[in-house]
């Protein structure tokens, strides 16, 4: 398989603190890749690092996604590139209807790419698929973007917009917190309909409850800023057994 | 480039004498059961309004939007006198500055002691698009009877970097995303008459 995301011996600063040290991971085409961790562990940032946010300093190391250097792109071309990141913590944008976001987003893709704005039309039957598929209501799109939505909610508007930009890269960030059976079925639902050859998931937890819902093929188990072993998906059954000490 | 003008949309003015003394300065009598809204659209210039909520049961709703750039300095006052008991008066400023502009901004209510039951709210909310914009926001409230309903807030800062950044990992370039933001922010006042200029604007200035 085709590797889709490398990062090689990453070092990460935030102010003088050092966040992730030599930090190495490697993705390929079609995978659906968990990566554990306790809380404070670096996975958040690890995410944060990947789609740009200029917050984090990355001191060392190279990241590099489909043979591109990703260090080098700004927020919005790494995410014309194909990378997406379901936050943790979504961002209220008020004033912004979540149509409004989406159009603007799908057309600056396209834009990118060098291919002709989808129309209103195109438009709103992409949009009512999806969001019937995934229990969106015209309700919750019209409102804007994450404000006064519940956690649960915001979730699953940020699982909407993966399915609605189709990006080759997904990274989902702590989905699972605070989310019910319900919710998490839809993100999973989401996944297992989206998986193709060529895409691939960053799936960040710190508990199974996500796993149970969408099998990963690899694990890799994060500890103190830096990843300390990779595996397949047994390793998530040792967590559940035996904690994170059983690993590093 | 056309300069654009400083248009004044009187929405509703029954039971309002109108007075415009010079270009920046506007005077506004309300009589009893008199309805004032009033939105102004300020381009580097200047704004003095004054509101007399002369009689009873008098109401004001005033809408505010400025927005400047280079080296203007443009001063925004508005008072709002409750003479007469049971008034009520909202206003509502929004605007942005950038490059090396300076905006200030005076927001006055004043309520006497024998206007009772009279309720004024102010709200103002100011962007800062470059560091060396400043605006400074003076509400004042004089309130001297006991029995009213009176709130007033400011907030003056740049655009938040979370809401940029979030649109930037949708693919959004950063031009694009404070242009949304900054449309969105003038959506909740703006009347659709103002929307082409204001959008002008930012794309001419911005």
């Amino acid at each position: 398989m085709a590797e889709l995301l490398k990062i090689e011996h990453l070092n990460v600063k935030v102010g003088n603190k050092e966040i992730l040290k030599d930090l190495s991971l490697s993705i390929p085409e079609g995978q659906i890749h968990a990566i554990m961790g306790p809380n404070g562990c670096g996975k958040s940032t690890l995410s944060k690092v990947i789609v740009g946010d200029p917050a984090y300093v990355v001191t060392s190391g190279s990241i590099t996604f489909k043979g591109k250097d990703l260090l080098k792109m700004s927020a919005d071309e790494r995410a014309n590139e194909g990378v997406f990141l379901a936050f943790q913590h979504p961002v209220e944008l008020p004033g912004v209807g979540m149509a409004l976001l989406l159009k603007t987003a799908i057309n600056a893709k396209r834009k990118y790419l060098g291919q002709e704005a989808m129309d209103a039309v195109q438009f709103m039957k992409h949009m009512k698929i999806r969001a019937t598929a995934l229990g969106i209501t015209d309700e919750m799109l019209k409102r804007p973007v994450n404000v006064g939505f519940s956690g649960g909610e915001q979730k699953r508007l940020e699982t909407f917009q993966m399915a609605m930009l189709e990006p080759d890269f997904c990274i989902l960030d702590e989905m699972d917190s605070g989310l019910d059976v319900d919710a998490l079925k839809v993100v999973g639902k989401a996944v297992s309909v989206m998986r193709e050859a060529k895409r691939s998931f960053i799936i960040i937890t710190h508990h199974d409850d996500l796993l149970k819902y969408v099998k990963p093929d690899a694990v890799s188990i994060m500890r103190r800023g830096t990843v300390v072993k990779t595996g397949g998906p047994e390793l998530v059954k040792l967590i559940e057994e035996q904690g994170y000490d059983a690993i590093g | 480039m056309t300069p654009l003008a400083n248009p004044f949309l009187l929405l509703n003015k029954d039971g309002v004498e109108v007075q415009h003394p010079d270009d920046a300065s506007w005077i506004f009598n309300v009589s009893k059961n008199g309805c004032l809204d009033a939105c102004f659209l300020q381009f580097d210039a200047d704004l003095s309004v004054i509101v007399n909520l002369n009689n009873e049961n008098a109401k004001c709703d005033l809408k505010c939007i400025y927005l400047t750039n280079k080296n203007n300095k443009i001063n925004i006052n508005i008072q709002v006198l409750h003479k007469s008991k049971k008034t009520i008066s909202k206003q509502q400023i929004k605007g942005l500055a950038t490059d090396q502009a300076q905006v200030n901004f005076n927001g006055q209510i004043v309520i006497p002691k024998n206007s009772q039951n009279c309720d004024g709210m102010q709200s103002h909310r100011g962007i800062l698009l470059s560091d060396k914009a400043v605006i400074s926001a003076t509400p004042q409230l004089e309130i001297w009877a006991d029995d009213v309903k009176c709130a007033h807030g400011s907030a003056i800062g740049p655009l938040p970097h979370e809401q940029l950044f979030y649109l930037e990992t949708r693919g959004v370039d950063k031009a694009s995303a404070q242009k949304l933001l900054l449309s969105s922010f003038f959506n909740d006042i703006i009347p659709d008459d103002f929307e082409q200029s204001v959008q002008q604007w930012m794309d001419e200035n911005v």
